[in-house]
């Protein structure tokens, strides 16, 4: 067993977690926070994707015990003060999500992005999406929402 | 791109392109594996690790005694319980009469294992990762069986045999059509084309890995089921089937479903495994599958394999077509799996085209494989890729204008009704209205000039392009319902049996209903998979859900007027026929005096039940597909897609583009990489996304879509279905394309997916050949 404190969503958290326990396993199981899908078990699909330190990381590539005095941020903290982050209100804006299993993940790969290129070319938003799959939108609209999301942002 | 961004909602200071949205986006969506139950226990399954083997011994001793173990159960408990016969949905004869033999499946395998991922045992314990853990001290003895995986080599003699009620392992045959017409067809062409058509074993893969928790309470024995599904009615009838329980003691339920596809209609084994365990523990049971589990387990799709031929008369006009189908369903039946490729290519085996001879033979066989069930189109894609790769063949090889000897062909606008040779109506389509306007779109004519120039940078243009049908529509439950129940603040909450797994049903059917009520569709609350309400009403699937549930949305809306009118009078004092609606509210005509719905409501509960049945319909469209590839690598980038679609009225228009999106995206998966693979031993060599190829971000750039609408006569709203189109239009679409560019430098017709290994190779192959 480790013990572990980190910050999520603003708030310290204090657990004692089986040492082979994953981030995300962590923040749905222990936390309760089960916006942040698990869509693979091969670090494929991104569905875990929140941010780690202001990165974004895929939670299930990472043990908790790794998150160890770490600012986590997952899907739930991202709105702030009941307004949507940027990038969430493109994704809905853009019509980018339908079953939305994807979406969180996709919400946290877009919000680290748009902070690392503020306006993204398609080769960065295509790269930038990589590791992240849907099976819904056929992603014309997830890239649609990333430029959105990079707009909405720079207008703030 | 022409695009409607019609319907935004304002909520928040966001604008939602739908209703549901704004929970999904903020994390707050509640999926199967979110449900936690009261003092729930957890699941873990073993499954076989080989195709085919006789099992003489399940040692569960050292699970039994690991750290927080509570029950295994394997094959035995599934006999005892007999829980052993799946549904059947193949209940019609077919050749010669003959029935289906219908193999056993014990929920979990009893004697004898049949696929790589088939159940052997499920360990319980007080968390998912003890039970995982538990799995690997469960020692099984098995004697292994020779296996079969080639749909063709397991209906030959001497073939490995599966199941002791299945001689030949052929489940099913039968025929539709007129032999004899179409020999005498054939007999007088003056031109044939033969090809073959296998369209393969693909994995559905919604997002959301399968995920099931159930509770069972002793003292009523009723089961309650927390599953992802297309619609609870058919998840239930089939748990119902497989374990006797009766339907009233089987509660389904199911909140956001992440993605379907097919995938979501079945009943599954381990759902039912999950009841026993639940009843035998007397604690609730959760499982989560994991990705690479699903792989192996879930069911799978498409996997018809398929041998056609087309005759012509001298003009290019079609005499006639012939068919020999293979559907390949696995080492068992899923309930439903079969029906579709014996059905829906039937329901449109002439497809747009005014062909008069006809026949098919359709073959059900079992491999040592998954289990294959629908997959988005569910047999509708298949058809449409077989006769129009035929029709795309013949034109090329008769050296007539693909466009034109499909204008030849079509079903005229003004033949409408139009009844097929295989007994189908087609109420109305306009097919050369379709493909004129695709043509125009993706500019056919400057075509051969975009081809030059790619010729000169040392690239391969290919253009090409399908017209499909597809039917929709009826449904296999007696009617579909939605219930609506007005609230004094107004709003209303509308139940439905149908369940979105990503169309948008809360915000379409609340435009629909909305729009019949004239109140703001925000007004209207959909809930879905809500088991108490008692519906009945078909599920989410072959596209028909605006045409069944849609349609009841708007019959109900007009039945709360009619009920509430004559309340309303008697609040108001008058007549009923002195009231008059409008915009939630009732007027009186002889005073001023009004009252609201929500009024009414808060004086006595105001609910009402619509209803109705509906025949098929038939949505249509044109799909066309230019390519380029790289001769030097085999590489192939789609420079434009362009879509016309007839699916009569269009309710919301993003919405419909987003599905015309994830459908192409499929077909497109499908044609450029999406493939199962087993090994001649049954080991499946892409079980995870690192080595099965899902669409990613950027591989389609963008999709021109149009619609070409003519009002459809099944629906009052003049809807015809659609979500499914997508795929049914690509495969062929696509393949066409490839082949256009392929087919000059002396390449054959290749097999799907064209890797761009395979292409390359194809194009090195013809240069040596020349």
């Amino acid at each position: 067993m480790a013990k572990i404190t980190l910050t999520v969503n603003g708030e310290k958290r204090s657990a004692d977690v089986e040492d082979r326990t994953l981030l995300v396993n962590f923040l749905r199981d222990e936390l309760k926070l089960t916006g942040t899908h698990v869509g693979c078990d091969t670090s494929q699909c991104g569905a875990c994707t929140v941010h780690v330190d202001g990165r974004a990381v895929k939670s299930c590539t990472m043990l908790a015990a790794q998150a160890e005095g770490c600012e986590v941020v997952t899907i739930e903290g991202l709105a702030k003060n009941g307004k949507l982050h940027p990038a969430q209100a493109a994704f809905t804006e853009c019509h980018a999500l339908q079953c939305g299993f994807c979406t969180p993940g996709m919400i946290m790969t877009t919000a680290a992005l748009i902070k690392q290129h503020p306006q993204p070319t398609d080769e960065q938003i295509v790269h930038g999406l990589e590791g992240n799959l849907c099976r819904c939108t056929g992603y014309l609209n997830i890239v649609k929402a990333v430029k959105h999301a990079a707009e909405l942002q720079k207008a703030k | 791109m022409d695009t409607h961004h019609s319907h935004l909602f304002e909520v928040g200071g966001a604008k939602l392109a739908r209703l549901e949205d704004l929970r999904l986006i903020k994390g707050e969506g509640c999926y199967a594996a979110d449900w936690a139950l009261p003092n729930q226990a957890h699941a873990a399954f073993l499954r076989s690790d080989r195709a085919h083997a006789r099992i003489l011994s399940v040692n569960t001793a050292a699970a039994r005694k690991a750290k927080g173990v509570l029950a295994v159960l394997t094959g035995e408990d599934a006999v005892k319980a007999g829980y052993v016969k799946p549904l059947s949905m193949l209940t019609f004869a077919g050749k010669d009469g003959k029935k289906a033999s219908i193999p056993e499946r014990p929920v979990l395998a009893h004697g004898r294992v049949r696929f790589v991922g088939d159940l052997v045992a499920m360990v319980i314990a007080e968390t998912a990762l003890q039970a995982q853990d538990a799995t690997e001290l469960i020692e099984v003895d098995y004697q292994d069986l020779p296996a079969v995986v080639s749909p063709r080599a397991t209906l030959e003699p001497g073939a490995p045999q599966l199941h002791d009620n299945v001689p030949g392992n052929l489940c099913f045959e039968q025929e539709a059509g007129d032999a004899a017409a179409v020999e005498a067809a054939f007999a007088k062409a003056a031109h044939v084309t033969k090809l073959r058509l296998d369209v393969t074993r693909v994995a559905p893969n919604p997002m959301e890995p399968r995920a099931c928790a159930v509770a069972f309470d002793t003292a009523s024995g009723k089961f309650t089921v927390h599953s992802p599904v297309q619609g609870i009615n058919m998840m239930r009838m089939q748990l119902a089937a497989y374990t006797g329980v009766a339907d009233d003691k089987i509660e389904v339920v199911a909140r956001d479903v992440g993605g379907g596809f097919g995938q979501r209609s079945i009943g599954y084994p381990e759902y039912v495994a999950l009841m026993l365990g639940a009843k035998t523990l007397g604690r609730p049971v959760k499982w989560v599958s994991s990705r690479s589990e699903g792989f192996l387990s879930d069911s799978h799709g498409r996997a018809n394999y398929i041998d056609g031929e087309l005759a012509l008369d001298k003009d290019g006009t079609f005499l006639g077509m012939r068919i020999d189908w293979i559907a390949d369903l696995g080492a068992y039946l899923h309930p439903a799996g079969p029906v579709s490729p014996m059905r829906n290519p039937v329901t449109c085996l002439n497809g747009v085209y005014k062909t008069q001879a006809l026949y098919g033979r359709w073959r059900v066989a079992l491999t040592n494989t998954a289990p294959v069930s629908a997959y988005r189109g569910a047999a509708r894609p298949e058809i449409a890729f077989a006769i129009e790769r035929l029709v795309d063949e013949a034109a090329a090889q008769m050296k007539i204008d693909p466009a034109e000897i499909r204008r030849r062909n079509f079903i005229p606008t003004d033949a409408f009704p139009y009844k097929t040779p295989t007994g189908s109506v087609y109420d109305i389509a306009d097919f050369h209205g379709v493909l004129d306007k695709a043509m125009k779109l993706a500019d056919v004519t400057g075509f051969p000039q975009r081809r030059a120039e790619s010729e000169k940078r040392g690239m391969i243009r290919g253009l090409g392009f399908s017209t499909v049908i597809e039917n929709s529509g009826a449904g296999m439950f007696p009617k579909d319902e939605i219930r609506l129940e007005v609230h004094a603040d107004g709003n209303i909450t509308a139940y439905s049996v149908s369940h979105s797994q990503g169309q948008g049903h809360e915000t379409t059917f609340a435009q629909i209903i909305g729009d019949g009520l004239g109140i703001p569709a925000e007004r209207i609350k959909l809930r879905q998979g809500i088991g108490e309400q008692g519906l009945i009403g078909n599920h989410t699937g072959g596209s028909r859900t605006i045409v069944g549930a849609g349609t009841v949305c708007h019959i109900a809306a007009k039945k709360l007027v009619e009920v509430a009118t004559p309340l309303a009078a008697e609040q108001l004092g008058v007549e009923p026929s002195q009231v008059a609606y409008a915009g939630g509210e009732f007027k009186s005509t002889a005073s001023n005096k009004k009252i609201s719905l929500g009024e009414l409501a808060a004086k006595k509960p105001l609910v009402v039940t619509g209803e109705g049945k509906f025949g098929s319909t038939f949505p249509n469209g044109c799909h066309v597909a230019e390519i380029e590839i790289d001769p030097k690598t085999g590489v192939t980038e789609v420079t434009s897609y362009v879509t016309v679609d007839d699916c009569g009225t269009v309710i919301n228009h993003t919405i419909v583009e987003g599905q015309m999106h994830g459908a192409v995206a499929q077909g497109w998966g499908q044609i450029f990489g999406e493939n199962i693979v087993y090994d001649e031993t049954g080991q499946m060599l892409t079980g995870s996304f690192m080595d099965y190829t899902m669409p990613k971000a950027g591989w389609i750039k963008d999709i021109t879509i149009a619609e070409h609408t003519t009002f459809g006569t099944i629906s009052p709203l003049g809807v015809k279905g659609m979500g499914e189109s997508g795929c049914t239009a690509s495969l062929a679409a696509l393949t066409n394309a490839m082949m256009n560019a392929l087919r000059p430098l002396g390449v054959p017709p290749l097999d799907m997916p064209l890797t761009a290994h395979k292409v390359w190779q194809a194009i090195t192959a013809a240069k040596k050949g020349k």
